[in-house]
């Protein structure tokens, strides 16, 4: 019972507090406090010092003790604070030991003075004598209490909330996070050439001149610099989501929307050791440009069809087999009335239990960023060769009779992380589909967290089997406004750690890619990565990383100190 | 599955103990009144089996369960003719015995069953209520007092497995959720054997899992689990023992959910 981790108390919070409260250990030396979301309990403490802290701050929390009009008359009165913290919090822990005989163990004896809060604080503004709040009481904090509710206090008009920018107030562009990074060298766009584009060379040039990807404009996980916008750390009761149009379109087709959905997933703050709550929107929409079919080809290869067809099964019953380990009753009733009859059919009257049903579910998460427009020496940029490997894939599985499906991924900064569907679930994989597939444009940037648990939730909704696999085909580092370095890695981590969680195994493939890979394999594991130029290489081992991806995940996964 | 002969699942001197919530008493004599088919719906634990058992043993009529399983064939449902001596001989499955002597069939988690086994009681569920004999090529007409139940758990919720709209239309659908806390209370006492107060500290508990902000449990504490719970305190354990290994343990794998949701029976429970 020496564990110092307050996570635990956080359903006994949450059940006294009426609400979902999280319980943290507050900076050294602070009492314990709480800012309405979170209780702060003092750090270091013991296990039953917390417990009663975690008890005294979640009883005012549920009994209103906290509410703002008590808390404002507070403000800037501690030694009212305190008075007021001592009677409620008897008072409070009187109230639970009804239904929570711990707190009756606590109970500091003889009956409350108040029997309300107004009481409470009318009696603490007053002169009488009260005792002083024993230590794990706590503090109050009226502060941290009152700042949710410190936003502005009318309800914003329409037009106020439209985003207008007068023309000499438009940031400049390298203040402006979502261009294209300045680092860019100018001698590397001299090269970039369509007729001379080899990617060996380009290789070459990058190692010769150094000219990896520029460091942009601020540390990793920082917001874009924008002027005269005022940032807060908590919204106001009335704040509204800008009524942006939201344009779903691929790489210039307004119009194209079928299906509007978008939802917030948060991200991994390495920085700052927490998430950052709703940070990313990811939209998936269906994609629904016209296509010409006649682009619609797919490479067929028959070695990852025999590779793949081996795996991802679930035991099936066979009936009327020749051989097997049960007797099957009907099929031996059958028999004997045909041989009764005069017939003599074969003797297939076994029940036989083979591995046969396909239980593997599978989402194919195409980078569709613009990182990957080098071409190789036959013509074939890296994003084709990775479309290419996306659709046999995709038509492989589906011919074996796996759940699949195919979005792109790209990003254009933390509010449009778009996932457009080539194929979903339910969908065939046809030749309209592998059109779109063919036809998709590479732009935008690559944050790979925040698409990777947009796909993991599609994937755990609606793939409906026992066996669930998100294979992403990137050619490169995550990269997008304010993502980066060792933040964008962090939270990649983050992300498939709680794939894994959820019982969703991930396999990054890099197809045709000769920049580094390194970060990738790093954040997705030896044994969950593989290299090649083309797929046609990865074809004969497909099977055996399907395996190590699936079992990576059955097995026990490090617990956490 | 192959039985032929009758077995009276319950005599008629030991009635199973039912404390009924809602109106749901009313709702299933009328249906069984109409011949109507009912849908069970409740999370695991609520007292669906019970409620069935109740139902048939205060209409008078036999009950016939029968507990779906991915591999049932619709043979295992209708019968199946067997070689007895030199000839063949059909033998009536369960829901055959159910319609042709009025009992009331009661298919248990029916969306486990594959979906066209369960479409062999389509005819049963509506107007026709009739269940056809391919083997036979025969169609029996149900007996009157004949009814159809099935149960179903909608948090199991997967894409794969679920009931399907044709056949759920057919049904009146009954919802039951866990009791009232007085009334689950004594449920637990009754059925667990223990006094009122250790089951109302039980019930308090399960009432105040179930009612976390936020939870990650997939399942809350049932009434089945509370019972347990109930039992193993009747048989000597303390209660926070029972507690520990019939709630929290049960409840979830994750270490870190099971040592939160011990902090909270802890403090639920009272301090020894």
């Amino acid at each position: 019972m020496t564990d110092p981790d307050p996570g635990r108390f956080r359903f006994l919070a949450t059940s006294i507090a009426g609400r979902s409260v999280d319980v943290a250990e507050a900076r050294a030396g602070e009492a314990a406090h709480t800012d309405g979301q979170v209780i702060f309990v003092s750090a270091g403490g013991t296990a039953a010092r917390q417990r009663s802290e975690t008890l005294v701050q979640s009883a005012l929390l549920g009994a209103g003790s906290l509410d703002p009009r008590w808390i404002k008359a507070l403000r800037a009165r501690p030694a009212t604070a305190r008075r007021y913290l001592a009677l409620e919090g008897r008072r409070v822990l009187a109230e639970l030991t009804e239904r929570y005989p711990l707190a009756a163990a606590l109970s500091l004896g003889g009956q409350p003075r108040t029997a309300t809060a107004r009481e409470s604080l009318d009696l603490a503004r007053s002169r009488a004598e009260v005792p002083e709040p024993p230590g794990w009481f706590g503090v109050i904090r009226p502060s941290r209490l009152l700042a949710p509710a410190a936003g502005p206090g009318a309800r914003a008009t329409d037009r106020e909330l439209r985003l207008e920018f007068d023309p000499l107030d438009i940031p400049e562009a390298e203040d402006d996070g979502d261009q294209q990074q300045s680092g860019e060298s100018k001698i590397l766009k001299l090269f970039e050439n369509p007729l001379f584009a080899s990617q060996t060379l380009m290789d070459y040039f990058r190692k010769l001149l150094g000219g990896s990807r520029g460091t942009g404009d601020g540390a990793a996980g920082a917001e874009a610099k924008v002027r005269s916008i005022r940032q807060a750390h908590q919204v106001g009761a009335h704040a509204r989501p800008l009524s942006t149009r939201i344009r779903f379109t691929d790489d210039g087709r307004p119009g194209s929307a079928i299906g509007v959905g978008g939802a917030f997933h948060p991200e991994w703050d390495v920085h700052n050791d927490r998430y950052r709550v709703d940070w990313c929107r990811v939209i998936d929409f269906p994609l629904a440009v016209a296509a010409d079919i006649s682009a619609a080809g797919v490479t067929y290869d028959a070695v990852l069809r025999r590779r793949l067809s081996r795996i991802g099964l679930g035991p099936t019953i066979l009936r009327g087999r020749p051989d097997g380990d049960e007797i099957d009753t009907g099929a031996l009733i059958d028999l004997f009335v045909d041989v009764r009859c005069g017939h003599t059919p074969p003797e297939h009257i076994y029940l036989d239990r083979r591995k046969l049903a396909r239980d593997l579910g599978v989402l194919i998460l195409l980078d569709a960023s613009g990182s990957a427009t080098d071409a190789d020496s036959a013509g074939l940029a890296v994003h084709d060769h990775q479309r290419r490997a996306a659709a046999t894939l995709a038509a492989t599985l589906e011919e074996l009779g796996d759940r699949v499906a195919v979005y792109a991924f790209r990003s254009h900064g933390r509010h449009s992380v778009h996932l457009p569907a080539i194929k979903t679930f339910g969908q065939r994989f046809d030749a309209l589909g592998r059109a779109r597939l063919n036809q998709l444009q590479p732009s935008g940037y690559t944050r790979l967290g925040a698409g990777i648990r947009g796909a993991g939730e599609i994937l755990k909704t609606e793939a409906g089997t026992p066996h669930r696999l998100l294979v992403v085909l990137s050619d490169g580092f995550p990269y997008d406004n304010g993502y980066e370095g060792r933040y964008a890695e962090a939270d990649v981590s983050k992300a498939l750690e709680e794939l894994h969680a959820d019982g969703v195994a991930s396999l990054c493939l890099s197809i045709g890619a000769a920049t580094t890979t390194d970060a990738l394999e790093r954040v997705f594991g030896s044994t969950n990565f593989a290299g090649a130029a083309t797929l046609t290489d990865l074809s004969p081992r497909m099977d055996a990383l399907f395996l190590a991806s699936l079992r990576h995940l059955a097995a026990p996964l490090p617990v956490l100190a | 599955m192959l039985t032929d002969r009758p077995s009276p699942v319950r005599s008629a001197s030991e009635a199973p103990f039912y404390r009924a919530v809602g109106d749901e008493m009313e709702v299933f004599q009328a249906a069984a009144g109409g011949g109507l088919p009912v849908l069970l719906k409740g999370p695991t634990g609520c007292g669906k089996t019970r409620f069935v058992q109740a139902m048939a043993h205060e209409l008078g009529r036999e009950l016939i369960t029968i507990a779906g399983h991915e591999d049932m064939t619709s043979a295992d449902l209708v019968g199946r003719l067997l070689l007895k001596g030199g000839e063949t001989v059909w033998v009536d499955g369960p829901l055959t015995r159910a319609v042709r002597e009025g009992a009331i069939c009661y298919l248990d988690e029916v969306v486990e069953a594959r979906q066209d086994t369960i479409v062999v009681i389509h005819p049963l569920a509506d107007h026709r209520r009739e269940l056809a004999l391919d083997r036979l090529g025969t169609t029996l007409p149900a007996a009157p007092g004949f009814q159809l139940v099935i149960s179903y758990n909608p948090g199991y919720q997967s894409v794969l497995k679920n009931i399907k709209e044709s056949t759920r239309q057919r049904f009146v659908a009954i919802e039951l959720g866990f009791p009232p806390a007085e009334i689950e209370a004594h449920i637990v006492s009754h059925e667990a054997g223990i006094d009122a107060e250790t089951a109302g500290t039980l019930v308090r508990l399960g009432n105040t899992i179930r009612g976390l902000d936020g939870s990650p449990l997939r399942e809350v504490s049932s009434t089945r689990m509370l019972i347990l719970a109930g039992a193993l305190v009747a048989h000597g354990l303390s209660l926070r023992g029972a507690a520990r290994s019939a709630i929290v343990h049960t409840l979830s794998d994750d270490p870190d959910v099971v040592r939160a949701l011990g902090e909270l029976a802890d403090a639920v429970l009272p301090q020894t």
